[in-house]
């Protein structure tokens, strides 16, 4: 048997999820993400979530202003607003072009991530049933039965994915924003800040890691998902 | 059941938040749970020995920035790109503001021989405009700098561009002859709670405001200094 044979005898050995091997299963991904967006409270709460991840990412990098400025202080408000969207990629001069499109790709996929588990939670019954909630008719429960009962594993990797995704998706975005005084120390602490002169992006390359789990955790949830319906649309085809 | 269902999507928002949160909390300033919001600006440690130096515009200016800066910081270079330049081009020389420039060498290693050299040169007699002329110079030239070169590079870019003894100033820095100064910054800088680079401290009508780290914009440093 080959290492990769064996790897993956192992990995079901341990019922780990698997990982994507194909076009179809990028396809199934984007599939999965489009039909659950197209619920427009789903969608709603993708952006919710997504500005509130990247809300999180760049105002937790001054703190002390936000606080002093432009919730505390006596500065007018056009001088608290002013302050407050200058603290965003692509407005302010806080990232590179390159860095604040990371931020945004990795805000948006924690966007997407969330809707989807949720989706995944109330709509399929993985933890439970839920009636009449939007209308999307009994098909989809009986495929959401199915779902459920064709085996946990899926289901599990995804809604643990998800959340494994979005919290190391925050981090390594976080990583990257901080800058490499920050990712210095981190790497020093590590013993490995000569590490730090070999990355030609000064920390972008953390965010790019990020997106690994975030992307996983999406497949995950969609394989999770495969033999169900979302808006009378069968997810796998 | 539903209560169970939705106990669990609270759980895992809250998990994710949480993370958000916790982890980029670790990335922020250090006395951010606190700040010094009111506090004179004789008495912020930020401004621990303020008049040895080196800044720009009026002393009798309304408003001051404080700026903890490394040379061989990418994110320093950017900022002075950006806002630093039009700082001292608009506030600064229209007498609104005075901007206090210390040192804060913790990105590469570079960068600790460079502060030695920055202070070397500031502590020369009439050589204040040489000191900025240089923090530039390493900052145009940061891709092309390392431990091997940075003196090499200082002393001939010294003969070439100001009056000074270059010899001098980078033997001055190899010996570390100046080595308080750029303790006293790191001292002023770690009391008051800089964990990165560039970090500056805001100061109107000799109360401090608050504190920006990161390549800030110049809107967000006019504004909260009502510039």
């Amino acid at each position: 048997m080959s290492g990769a044979g064996r790897l993956t005898r192992a990995r079901r050995r341990l019922g780990l999820p698997g990982l994507p091997s194909s076009r179809r299963d990028l396809r199934l991904v984007a599939r999965t993400v489009r039909l659950v967006l197209g619920v427009p409270r789903y969608a709603a709460g993708s952006v919710a979530v997504a500005l509130l991840a990247l809300s999180g990412f760049v105002l937790s990098q001054n703190v002390a202003l936000v606080r002093d400025t432009v919730i505390g202080g006596s500065l007018p408000l056009n001088a608290r607003l002013t302050i407050l969207v200058e603290q965003y990629p692509f407005v302010g001069t806080s990232y590179e072009p390159a860095a604040g499109a990371m931020l945004v790709v990795v805000a948006a996929l924690t966007g997407a991530n969330v809707a989807v588990a949720a989706y995944h939670l109330r709509e399929h019954g993985v933890l439970g049933r839920e009636t009449g909630e939007d209308g999307t008719g009994d098909g989809e429960r009986a495929d959401g039965q199915a779902s459920a009962g064709r085996g946990t594993a899926g289901n599990a990797a995804g809604g643990a994915g998800s959340v494994v995704g979005v919290v190391l998706g925050a981090l390594g975005a976080g990583c990257a924003a901080c800058g490499s005084a920050v990712l210095a120390g981190l790497l020093s602490l590590a013993g490995g800040s000569g590490l730090l002169l070999a990355l030609p992006f000064e920390g972008l390359e953390f965010t790019l890691i990020a997106l690994v789990p975030l992307l996983l955790s999406l497949f995950w949830l969609a394989d999770g998902m495969r033999g169900a319906e979302i808006r009378g649309c069968p997810v796998d085809v | 059941m539903q209560r169970t269902r939705r106990s669990a999507i609270a759980a895992i928002a809250a998990a994710g938040l949480g993370g958000v949160a916790g982890c980029l909390g670790g990335g922020a300033s250090g006395d951010d749970s606190g700040g010094n919001g009111g506090t004179p600006i004789d008495q912020h440690p930020a401004t621990a020995g303020l008049t040895d130096q080196p800044s720009l515009g009026s002393v009798d200016a309304p408003a001051t920035v404080v700026a903890f800066e490394d040379p061989s910081c990418p994110t320093c270079r950017n900022f002075e790109r950006n806002a630093g330049a039009r700082l001292r081009s608009g506030p600064v020389a229209d007498g609104d503001l005075r901007f206090v420039s210390r040192v804060f060498p913790i990105v590469y290693p570079w960068g600790k021989s460079a502060v030695q050299a920055l202070e070397a040169v500031y502590a020369r007699d009439g050589a204040d405009a040489v000191y900025w002329d240089l923090f530039a110079h390493y900052f145009a030239t940061q891709s092309d700098l390392n431990g091997d070169n940075v003196l090499d590079r200082t002393e001939s870019w010294l003969a070439s561009n100001a009056d000074l003894d270059a010899a001098a100033v980078v033997a001055d820095a190899e010996s570390e002859a100046y080595d308080f100064a750029v303790e006293a910054d790191l001292d002023a800088g770690e009391a008051a709670g800089t964990d990165r680079t560039p970090t500056l401290y805001l100061f109107r009508d000799g109360t401090y405001v608050t504190k920006a780290s990161g390549s800030v914009s110049y809107e967000t440093v006019a504004s909260a200094l009502q510039l």
